[in-house]
C-alpha cells in the first residue's frame, strides 16, 4: 500500500507540473485554434530565470529575504518574465499568421521552439542547473510535511500541487466570472462575431498569452524546484503537457488539470510497476489512443456544425 | 525517357558517393603513412565534453592538457600545438565520430589525449588505429578498451590509458562496500551506456560473491527527475550504487531518497567527483587520482597551473591528462629519434609501452603494464563527502 502511495504522490507532483502547462496549451489553443508548441520551451525559460533570480538573491544556500518569500519572488519573476517572451512570441512569429494557413503558424511555433532551446544552450552551455532547494532553510522543504500511512509527504510536494490547483482555480475564476474572461470565451467561439461587437481581439489575444506563459513560468520553477532543469527539457515536457491538455479535452480549464495529474499518475504507476523505460513509450500511447477513440478528450465540447 | 533519366541519375549518384568514399579512404591513407618532420609544429587533438553535463570533467582536463602543452615540449626539443574537440555526453557518440575522422585526416596530428568517455573511445578507436594515429585516455575506464570480455577487445593497439579500468575500480568499490560499510543490500544502477554498464557488472559481481544481496536499476541517461527509482529502492537498502557521468543527477538522486525518507548511501563512480555540484553529506565517491597536493614532486606542478588557472579548483581529472600529455609527448620523442626526424603517425604508438616516468604525477614511478595498455599497479581511491561538502580520502 505503501508503495502505491509513494507512485500516486509521484504522479500527482510531476502530473501538477504537465497540467499547468497543458493550462497554457489548452487556453491558447481554446482562444487562437493554435498548438502553441513552443510553450514547453517557454517552461524552460521560466526555469532558467527563476534560476537566476535565485542566485540573485543569495542563492538556497544564503538567501537574503525569507524562504516563502524566496520561493514568491523567484516564481513570480519566472511568471512575468514567461508573460513578456509570451507577447514577443505572438508579436512576431504568430500575429502575422493569423489568417495564414493553420499549417503556418504551426511551423513557426516548431521554429520558436527550437529558437528557444537552442538559444538558451549557446547561452548558458548543455550542462544542468540545480536550484538546490534541498539545502533552504537546512533541508525544510524536504523533511517537514506530514505522513500518511508511513509514506513522507514533503512540504515540497505540498507546494508544487498546491500552487498549481490554485492557479488552476485563479485561472477558472479569470475566464468564467470577469470582463476579460468572457471577451475571451466570445474570442473563442466565433473570432469575427467577438470583433464585431466591439471586442479587441489583439488585446484578448496578448492576454491569452501573458496568461498561459505566465503559467508555463511557474511550472518551470515547480519544476526545477525538484530536479536539475537544462536547455532540453522544454521539449519533452511540453509534449507531455500537450498530451495532457489533450487527454482533458483541449480547450477545457478543469480537463487540464485533470489530464496532467492522469498522466503524471500513468507515468508513476508505469515505472513503479512495470519499467520506468517504457513509462514515456505509455504515456504517448495513451496519447495516440485518446486521438483515436475521443478527439475531444475528457471534458472537452462536441462541435456542432452548421451545413 | 523519364525512366531512364532517373536511372541515369541513380547511377551518378553512387558513383560520386562512392568516389567520395575512396577518395576519404585514401586521404586517411595517404595522412597515415607519410611521415611528419620532428622539427616541424606537431598536433595533438584532446577529445573531451567541454560542454554540457559533464563539461566540468572536460574543462579540467583541458586545462591540464594546456599547461602540459606550454611546459614540457620545449624540455624535449618539440614543438606541439593543442587542438581541443568537444564532445557533450547528451549527444552520444557522434560528435566523438566526426572528429575522429577530422583528425585522421590531418597528417599534422599525431596523437589524441582522449576521448574522456568510455563510449566515445570505444565509438572511434578503429578510426584512429587505422590512421595509425596513438591515443591516451585519462579517464575511458570501460575494461573492453584493453581487455578481451567474452571474447571480444573494443579498444586497438593503438589506445592506451593511464588511469586504471573498471575491473579495479568496480572491485575496489564493491570491496569497500562489503568491508568497510558492511551493507547487506545494495541497488546498482546503470545508465544504459558503457561505462556505467561495465562498472555496474564489475560492482554486482563481486558483491554477490561475498554475500550480498544485489538489485539493479537502469535509468536513460537522459533522466533528471528519479522520483520513480527512488520509489523502487526498497527502504531497507544499505547502498545505492549510482555511476553516473552527471553529477547533479547524483545530488538529485540523494535528495530524493532523503525526501522519500530512506536511509541508503549513495556511492558515485569517478564520474560524480565533483565537489561543487555533488556534495551531499555521508555520500562516496571513487576516483582514479589522489589529491596531488600530497605529493611533494608536485609542488612545483600545481604551483604553476595554478597560477596558469588562478579561479580553477584542484581536482582530479587534470593531473592524469597532464600525465597523459607527458607519457604522449615522451613517445613522440622515442619515435621522431627512431624515425630519424620524420615522425610516422604508427611509430608514436609502436613505442608508447617503452615509455618510463619517474616521479610520476600520480606518485612513484609510471609504466606500463606488460599484458595491457594500462597503467602498472593502479589503484583506486575512495572518498568521504563530509558535512562541510568536501571530499575526504578514506582509504589508501
Amino acid at each position: 500500500m505503501q508503495f502505491f502511495i509513494q507512485l500516486t504522490l509521484d504522479g500527482l507532483t510531476i502530473g501538477s507540473v504537465y497540467a499547468l502547462v497543458a493550462l497554457g496549451y489548452t487556453l491558447i489553443y481554446g482562444v487562437l485554434k493554435l498548438l502553441n508548441f513552443a510553450h514547453g520551451d517557454v517552461f524552460m525559460v521560466g526555469s532558467f530565470i527563476g534560476y537566476g533570480v535565485l542566485q540573485a538573491l543569495g542563492g538556497a544556500s544564503n538567501p537574503m529575504v525569507p524562504v516563502w518569500l524566496l520561493l514568491l519572488l523567484v516564481t513570480g519573476a519566472a511568471m512575468i518574465g514567461c508573460s513578456v517572451l509570451g507577447v514577443v512570441i505572438e508579436r512576431f512569429a504568430y500575429r502575422p499568421l493569423r489568417d495564414a494557413p493553420r499549417i503556418a503558424p504551426l511551423i513557426s511555433a516548431l521554429g520558436v521552439s527550437f529558437f528557444l532551446a537552442n538559444s538558451m544552450q549557446l547561452l548558458f552551455g548543455a550542462q544542468q542547473f540545480n536550484y538546490a532547494s534541498y539545502n533552504l532553510s537546512g533541508g525544510a522543504l524536504y523533511f517537514r510535511g506530514f505522513d500518511l500511512d508511513g509514506v513522507h509527504v514533503p512540504l515540497l510536494r505540498i507546494i508544487t500541487i498546491g500552487a498549481a490547483f490554485v492557479l488552476m482555480v485563479i485561472l477558472w475564476f479569470l475566464v468564467n466570472h470577469t470582463r476579460t474572461g468572457k471577451a475571451m470565451r466570445a474570442t473563442s467561439f466565433d473570432r469575427e462575431a467577438a470583433s464585431m461587437l466591439g471586442i479587441d481581439i489583439d488585446h484578448v489575444i496578448v492576454f491569452t498569452f501573458v496568461l498561459g506563459s505566465a503559467l508555463a513560468g511557474a511550472a518551470g520553477v515547480m519544476f526545477a524546484l525538484r530536479v536539475p532543469t537544462f536547455a532540453a527539457v522544454g521539449f519533452t515536457t511540453g509534449l507531455k503537457g500537450f498530451t495532457a491538455a489533450v487527454i482533458g479535452g483541449i480547450g477545457s480549464i478543469p480537463g487540464a488539470m485533470v489530464g496532467g495529474i492522469l498522466l503524471g499518475c500513468a507515468e508513476s504507476y508505469t515505472a513503479g510497476y512495470w519499467t520506468t523505460a517504457w513509462s514515456d513509450l505509455v504515456v504517448f500511447t495513451i496519447l495516440i489512443l485518446f486521438m483515436i477513440f475521443r478527439p475531444r478528450g475528457l471534458f472537452g465540447r462536441v462541435d456542432i456544425r452548421k451545413v | 525517357m523519364k525512366k531512364g533519366i532517373g536511372l541515369a541519375l541513380v547511377v551518378l549518384i553512387t558513383a560520386v558517393a562512392a568516389a567520395s568514399a575512396q577518395g576519404a579512404h585514401r586521404q586517411l591513407q595517404a595522412a597515415s603513412a607519410a611521415g611528419v618532420s620532428c622539427t616541424s609544429t606537431l598536433k595533438l587533438a584532446m577529445v573531451t565534453p567541454l560542454t554540457g553535463g559533464a563539461g566540468f570533467l572536460g574543462t579540467e582536463q583541458l586545462s591540464w592538457a594546456k599547461y602540459a602543452v606550454a611546459t614540457l615540449p620545449k624540455t624535449m626539443g618539440l614543438k606541439i600545438q593543442l587542438l581541443q574537440g568537444d564532445t557533450p555526453v547528451e549527444q552520444g557518440a557522434a560528435p566523438a565520430l566526426t572528429l575522429a575522422q577530422k583528425y585522421a585526416a590531418d597528417p599534422s596530428v599525431v596523437g589524441i589525449i582522449g576521448p574522456s568517455t568510455s563510449g566515445d573511445a570505444e565509438a572511434s578507436a578503429q578510426t584512429y588505429y587505422h590512421a595509425g594515429i596513438a591515443q591516451i585516455s585519462p579517464s575511458a575506464t570501460d575494461i573492453p578498451l584493453t581487455y578481451t570480455v567474452n571474447g571480444k577487445k573494443l579498444g586497438t593497439p593503438a589506445f592506451f590509458r593511464d588511469v586504471p579500468a573498471n575491473n579495479i575500480e568496480g572491485p575496489s568499490i564493491a570491496a569497500y562496500i562489503t568491508n568497510n560499510l558492511k551493507a547487506k543490500n545494495v541497488v546498482v544502477f546503470d545508465f544504459q551506456e558503457p561505462y556505467s554498464q561495465g562498472l555496474a557488472a564489475s560492482i554486482s559481481s563481486y558483491l554477490t560473491k561475498h554475500g550480498v544481496n544485489v538489485s539493479h536499476l537502469s535509468a536513460p541517461n537522459t533522466t533528471t527527475d528519479y522520483s520513480a527509482y527512488v520509489t523502487k529502492v526498497p527502504s531497507n537498502t544499505d547502498v545505492v550504487v549510482f555511476p553516473t557521468q552527471q553529477p547533479p543527477a547524483a545530488q538529485t538522486f540523494a535528495e530524493q531518497l532523503v525526501e522519500q525518507g530512506k536511509k541508503a548511501v549513495v556511492f558515485g563512480g569517478d564520474g560524480a567527483d565533483a565537489p561543487a555540484q555533488f556534495n551531499h553529506p555521508g555520500d562516496y565517491v571513487a576516483n582514479f587520482a589522489p589529491d596531488i597536493s600530497g605529493i611533494p614532486s608536485d609542488a612545483g606542478i600545481i604551483a604553476g597551473w595554478q597560477k596558469a588557472n588562478p579561479k580553477a579548483t584542484l581536482g582530479s581529472f587534470g593531473p592524469p591528462t597532464y600525465g597523459a600529455v607527458q607519457i604522449m609527448l615522451n613517445a613522440i620523442k622515442i619515435a621522431c629519434a627512431k624515425d630519424h626526424g620524420m615522425l610516422k603517425r604508427a611509430d608514436v604508438y609502436r613505442n608508447m609501452k617503452k615509455v618510463t616516468i619517474k616521479n610520476w604525477i600520480l606518485g612513484g614511478t609510471f609504466k606500463w603494464s606488460t599484458k595491457t595498455n594500462d597503467p602498472l599497479n593502479a589503484h583506486f581511491f575512495i572518498f568521504q563527502i563530509q558535512p562541510n561538502g568536501k571530499y575526504k580520502l578514506v582509504n589508501n
